[in-house]
């Protein structure tokens, strides 16, 4: 069967504190981490509300109906998936670099790297789920530019999801924008 | 006017990432008609080496590198706009064009960059994202720049500032400009391969190597 793409929105998004403070470049242990810079981040956290707009869009593809890289070999069916967060959270971020509000910038751009990772873990369960439905066994997920995959697959991936429905697009590059945006397959095997 | 116990004031604030005390002590010395050009060197200067020392130490951290940085670009907001209208040409390190490579629209390191560079007493002249190759050198040959910073965020993009390299070459101003490449991907032995001048694995690094190179000149 080959399903077609479906909309993933309403995400709520948590954040690990110490996944922040590595961002950062923080390697201190969070009890050693200044009160002053704790605020910073907690009112940044704040206006997420109205920065995220966190989306994402899949769809699961027999093998035959791939473009049969050979990373999909030995693969029943495929879950590809592209997840944002959209672009407000970028321009507050680069709004804030150009007052000379550097920390605060890149503060928020290692909170939308956090909230883009969480959107994607979330939208993996969602895929993977549905092939367990089909009675497939689920891959871990991956992502064009690791491992044998590479970046310019990306390619592929956009020509069979319509992305543009949540915003997003990939460049000359295979750069997807906006920025704080995964894009991942999901490889699913017979039981 | 003795300025002694200004600097001293100026230094701790630039090392404790005290924005208002540095923007203050910039505004203080302009009403107190203060040697600007000692104020920076001995003040501002002296205080964001030091933070340098304790990133290196281990102490700081780039919350604390930034935040100083920030304080350093405050003060000189104020402080240029005067030495302007003294007619008093700020003493840079050396000049700088710097810019994320085309095709490549990342550009928080590459700011981060140019922020520690600036605050390091380099005149920086920051082409944005996404820039053509000929745009970096015909703007590095127009300014008469020192360096030219190029920055990749993708293993796609990178190949750009090989490209840049290349132009340099073929435009025969390759001798002019110290080419510095930096970005996730990079590292030592890319820098090597396309024969590029320095690289740094960070925003202090760059700054060293950026040091290093006009010392050297």
């Amino acid at each position: 069967m080959n399903r077609a793409p479906r909309k993933i929105e309403g995400f709520a998004i948590e954040f690990d504190e110490e996944r922040i403070w590595r961002h950062i470049g923080y390697k201190k242990k969070s009890k050693e981490i200044k009160e002053s810079l704790k605020k910073i981040i907690d009112s940044e956290k704040k206006r997420l509300g109205y920065l995220l707009e966190a989306k994402a869009i899949y769809r699961i593809l027999p093998y035959e109906k791939t473009d049969k890289h050979p990373i999909f070999q030995n693969a029943e069916k495929v879950g590809l998936c592209v997840c944002t967060i959209g672009p407000k959270l970028e321009q507050e971020s680069a709004k804030l670099m150009r007052e000379n509000e550097i920390l605060r910038a890149l503060i928020l751009d290692a909170l939308g790297s956090e909230a883009v990772e969480e959107v994607a873990n979330q939208a993996n369960i969602i895929v993977a789920e549905e092939g367990k439905r089909m009675n497939l066994r689920p891959s871990k997920r991956f992502s064009p530019g690791f491992g044998e995959w590479n970046i310019k697959e990306q390619s592929f991936i956009f020509q069979v999801l319509p992305a543009d429905q949540i915003g997003v697009m990939i460049n000359e590059a295979f750069m997807m924008i906006p920025r704080k945006s995964i894009s991942f397959r999901i490889n699913f095997f017979k039981k | 006017m003795k300025s002694n116990g200004l600097t001293e004031k100026i230094k701790k604030a630039i090392i404790e990432g005290n924005r208002k005390d540095a923007e203050e002590l910039a505004k203080e010395a302009v009403r107190k008609k203060l040697n600007l050009m000692k104020i920076i060197e001995d003040g501002y200067i002296q205080g964001i080496q030091k933070v340098g020392e304790l990133w290196e130490k281990g102490e700081y951290f780039l919350p604390e590198l930034i935040t100083s940085a920030e304080c350093m670009k405050g003060a000189m907001g104020i402080l240029e706009p005067e030495l302007k209208k003294e007619k008093i040409k700020a003493r840079f390190k050396g000049k700088i064009i710097i810019g994320t490579v085309e095709g490549d629209i990342h550009d928080i390191g590459k700011n981060l960059v140019a922020g520690m560079l600036a605050a390091n007493g380099f005149e920086v002249i920051d082409l944005g994202a996404d820039v053509r190759p000929e745009t970096f050198i015909e703007k590095a040959s127009e300014e008469k720049a020192d360096f030219i910073c190029l920055s990749a965020l993708l293993t796609t993009t990178m190949l750009g500032q090989k490209k840049i390299i290349e132009l340099a070459k073929e435009k025969k101003v390759r001798d002019k400009f110290k080419i510095l490449v930096g970005g996730a991907p990079i590292s030592q032995k890319w820098a090597d391969d396309i024969g590029a001048d320095g690289y740094g694995e960070n925003a202090m690094a760059a700054v060293k190597v950026a040091k290093k190179i006009i010392e050297k000149k």
